[in-house]
């Protein structure tokens, strides 16, 4: 790989952009956490200017012909060494501007939400944290570094879960979390070793090549370590099995559920994904499985979403459900459906994040109903740009998600999948129904003929910040609206990226789009049947289901599982042998060893103390042993 | 047999009759001034044997201030006299059991040498030539015994500094 | 002429074994110091006699050595048991605790 472009100016422009949120991490948590204004000023601006930085990169290398890679060596320990570098391509730049903008957005949006918390200095610092960590991610040069930066991410997201860790359900979440994507990573970090005592190195622009790859490895090796790497995704991305967490980390503050569990962290996994696609791509059995873990997830998720009452819940639910969606693209063999995806997905779902956060903060409640009880829809701009997130979701034309959904499905029927397309359409229609459910229930609410007025104006703690919360949905909500329409200049400039992406724009199937659009507007008229129109009874199908309203409800009793899981496995089964283990050999040898101490002690102690002539003989007795054996012996 | 045999065993004699009788008193004033006279002789010895300047230092060094020392600490402590037996038998007779077995065992390896049964002729090596001996062939060891010598001095000071701590006190009243 | 080499050592092992039985029979640790100056003085004399049998200047010069080590001996362990006297109030080699004890821990 030959650096290319004026090489100087990009590695100081990106390392600026990386190094400016961990400084202003540093200066928040050493010196103005206590100065809210203050620290958030810093945090925002470090993030304004690495979004500066960011598109300035993009502008820049748009029409670049090959990755950029700078690569310093890090550690060196005989054989080994640890490069940590920087990647710039076609993918991770995207991805790089994707975070970037998300950051910075959320956290002006923060500056309304946030107010007045005595958290705030604190709150700042780790969105520095969680935007240094993200943006290095991106644009890491070899796996190590993806390693260590996606576990800092991980304990970001801990951080903020836990943010309000006076409340007992919010630490317990932030310890879900982290505990569910730590199971992955052991798998990750498992790959990795493998990796590296096979490859010897972890350079993805090595890992992504084909021809090097496929020399070194046998094929199940290759099959092996992958899945091992995918556990790890599975965890990040929150796919099956490990998907419990991310519905609960929804304790943590709205912003930071918006920014880490919908639009950047979570899609780590799925941008690991589309990094090592190359790699990926080389065995057909973890394709195979990825699509299969994307489709379950997606079926799961989009189910529980269906039932849920709490809106944050339902979005959680509904990023799951997109993320394997963007998994099942990948699996399908296409990286630019899965990475357009994931772009469109990050700017509509955190739209919807941050209009759900607005419905919250006025009616004081998370509970849908009670929403529009309250008189939800009286807060127009939400509503707006929760009808057009929405919509984008639901894959309605001419919205982002409609472009990219299309894709995906499109490349699922290319790739010899009926099954999946099935599947993939029949998520894409709770997709749909489940987010104009949740519209029908706030705009048409029952029995609130006489609701009190909202809270809007008067409300909360922090009248008088509504600007920054407005200006931001509009700002995403534009995103959202025009980004389906740079489809073509996107993928021109992904196709850049060169290894693995041989795969052509699929034939355009022309009843594609039309029945994506039926479907949805079927959808879209059920939910009105049975949440919008005037005698509609706000229960749906499923809820007249006892079984299913219980399952789908109970999240497929998959925490129940994993309870009883951990109660037989870890705690009646290793769990007791731990314990049996500290008693007998652990506790069993320090005892032993503190009594023989004592002996030993008691010994020397008899050795040393009372006569000392009785001790003398006994040496010079043995000298006299001595010198008989020496004289007569030798 | 000539005068120096005779001289000789006349101060073997003394030497051990000396020294027999100083690990035999009771009163430790009286063992000290029988090794004196014990250390005299063996400087007489050393005379004998050629060694003029050893048997200088022995009496200088040994009879002199070893045992001048060995008086001062005597007076020092003034020991209460012990009751019950002087030599406790079940001490008593291991040690000379012991002893008699080294003395029978080196005689034994003593007398296995048929070499050094032939009379030696007498030689004497001047201080003068003992000196320039000394400090050609052995300046390390000597410079070595030197600071064995400081170290001493500095250690019985330490040792023999009365500590002033809480129990200080305790302890004066003790004696 | 004068005696055979075997002779004085043989004056050296009689000494030696009178310092070993003083140093292990008497209950006493400064007689116990005294039986140790006996037998480094024993050893001394059998390198004198050594010193003339081989005609060599080597054995004198050790018995240099040899006082410069009794020298520091005795300092060092009259030191001591000065220490052990003040402490205990006895010159006892029978340095049972309960005596430390008496005397209060340093």
């Amino acid at each position: 790989m030959q650096p290319a472009t004026p090489l100087p100016n990009s590695l100081i422009v990106t390392a600026a952009a990386l190094l400016l949120p961990l400084l202003a991490f540093g200066v928040i948590m050493l010196a103005t956490r206590s100065r809210h204004r203050l620290s958030a000023a810093i945090s925002i601006g470090a993030a304004g200017l690495s979004l500066l930085a960011a598109v300035y990169l993009l502008v820049q290398h748009w029409q670049m012909q090959a990755p950029l890679i700078f690569q310093a060596v890090w550690m060196v320990s005989g054989q080994m060494t640890i490069p940590i570098g920087i990647l710039l391509d076609p993918i991770s730049l995207s991805m790089f501007a994707v975070v970037a903008a998300i950051s910075f957005l959320v956290q002006v949006y923060s500056l309304g939400y946030m107010a007045g918390d005595p958290g705030f200095g604190c709150y700042y610092g780790c969105m520095s944290l969680f935007a240094w960590a993200m943006l290095t991610l991106t644009v890491s040069s070899s796996l190590l570094q993806i390693y260590i930066f996606w576990e800092l991410v991980g304990l970001a997201s801990y951080l903020l879960i836990g943010f309000w860790f006076d409340k007992f359900s919010a630490s317990e979440a932030g310890k879900k979390a982290f505990v569910m994507t730590r199971t992955g990573d052991v798998a990750f970090l498992l790959g990795l070793v493998l990796l590296w005592l096979q490859l010897g190195t972890l350079d993805i622009p090595v890992l992504t090549n084909p021809a090097t790859v496929g020399a070194q490895l046998s094929p199940g090796m290759i099959t092996l370590t992958a899945l091992l790497i995918f556990g790890g995704i599975v965890g990040k991305s929150a796919q099956f099995p490990l998907l419990t967490w991310l519905p609960d980390a929804m304790e943590g503050p709205t912003p930071v559920s918006a920014l880490l569990h919908s639009a950047t962290m979570v899609a780590a996994g799925v941008y690991l994904f589309s990094r090592l696609f190359g790699f990926f791509s080389l065995s057909p059995t973890a394709m195979a499985v990825c699509l299969t873990i994307g489709t379950i997830s997606m079926l799961l998720a989009s189910t529980m979403a269906m039932v849920a009452r709490d809106i944050k819940q339902v979005w959680a639910y509904s990023t799951i459900s997109q993320l394997g969606f963007m998994l099942m693209g990948l699996g399908a063999g296409s990286l630019f459906a899965g990475a357009f995806h994931l772009i469109t997905h990050a700017g509509f779902k955190a739209l919807l994040f941050l209009c759900a956060d607005v419905f919250i903060h006025h009616c004081g409640t998370n509970d849908m109903f009670e929403i529009g009880r309250q008189g939800g829809r009286r807060l127009k701009s939400a509503v707006v740009c929760t009808i057009i997130g929405a919509g984008a979701l639901s894959g309605l034309p001419p919205l982002s998600g409609f472009f990219s959904k299309e894709m995906i499905l499109g490349h699922l029927l290319d790739s010899g999948h009926p099954v999946a397309f099935l599947a993939a359409a029949v998520g894409a229609f709770l997709t749909t129904y489940y987010s104009f459910r949740l519209i029908f229930i706030i705009l048409f609410p029952r029995d609130s003929g006489d609701a009190p007025p909202p809270e809007s104006h008067d409300g909360h703690h922090h009248a008088g910040s509504e600007w920054p919360m407005t200006t931001v949905l509009w700002c995403l909500a534009g995103v959202t609206v025009v980004l389906g329409f740079f489809q073509t200049p996107l993928h021109d400039f992904l196709a850049r990226a060169g290894t693995g992406f041989q795969a052509a724009t699929p034939a355009h199937h022309s009843w594609l789009p039309v029945a994506a659009c039926l479907l949805a507007a079927v959808a879209i008229l059920q939910a009105w049947f049975e949440y919008g129109r005037k005698k509609a009874r706000q229960i749906g199908w499923v809820e007249q289901i006892p079984f299913l309203a219980d399952l789908f409800g109970q999240r497929w009793y998959l925490d129940r599982l994993y309870r009883y899981l951990l109660d037989t496995l870890v705690y009646r089964g290793v769990s007791r042998l731990f314990t049996a283990n500290d008693r007998r050999v652990i506790d069993g040898a320090l005892d032993g060893l503190g009594r023989s101490t004592i002996g030993l002690g008691r010994v020397i102690d008899w050795v040393h103390g009372g006569m000392i002539q009785y001790r003398l003989m006994i040496m010079v007795a043995a000298v006299i042993g001595l010198i008989l054996f020496i004289g007569w012996g030798g | 047999m000539s005068i120096l045999t005779l001289l000789f065993y006349a101060i073997a004699l003394l030497i051990v009759v000396a020294t027999a009788m100083a690990v035999t008193r009771r009163n430790m004033v009286h063992a000290v001034l029988y090794l004196v006279l014990s250390f005299f002789g063996t400087a007489m010895l050393f005379y004998l044997l050629g060694a003029p300047f050893l048997a200088a230092l022995e009496i200088i060094i040994y009879a002199g201030a070893i045992m001048v020392l060995f008086l001062f600490l005597i007076m020092m402590i003034r020991l209460k006299t012990l009751p019950g037996m002087f030599f406790p038998v079940g001490q008593l007779l291991p040690a000379i059991l012991i002893s008699a077995g080294f003395l029978v065992v080196s005689s034994v390896m003593v007398g296995r040498n048929p070499a050094g049964w032939a009379p030696m002729p007498a030689a004497q090596a001047s201080p003068l030539a003992f000196g320039v001996y000394l400090f050609q062939t052995h300046w390390l060891a000597v410079e070595i015994a030197s600071m064995l010598l400081l170290v001493a001095l500095v250690g019985a000071y330490v040792l023999g500094r009365r500590v002033r701590g809480p129990s200080a006190d305790a302890r004066e009243e003790a004696p | 002429m004068i005696v055979p080499l075997n002779h004085i050592l043989l004056l050296s092992g009689l000494l030696f074994s009178l310092g070993m039985f003083c140093t292990l029979a008497r209950r006493n640790l400064i007689m116990m110091l005294l039986g140790i100056e006996i037998m480094l003085n024993a050893a001394a004399v059998a390198f004198v006699g050594a010193s003339l049998h081989w005609q060599q200047m080597e054995g004198q010069a050790i018995v240099i050595f040899i006082l410069a080590v009794a020298a520091t001996e005795v300092t060092i362990g009259l030191a001591a048991i000065l220490v052990v006297y003040r402490r205990t109030d006895s010159v006892d080699p029978d340095m049972d605790a309960a005596l430390w004890e008496k005397g209060g821990s340093r």
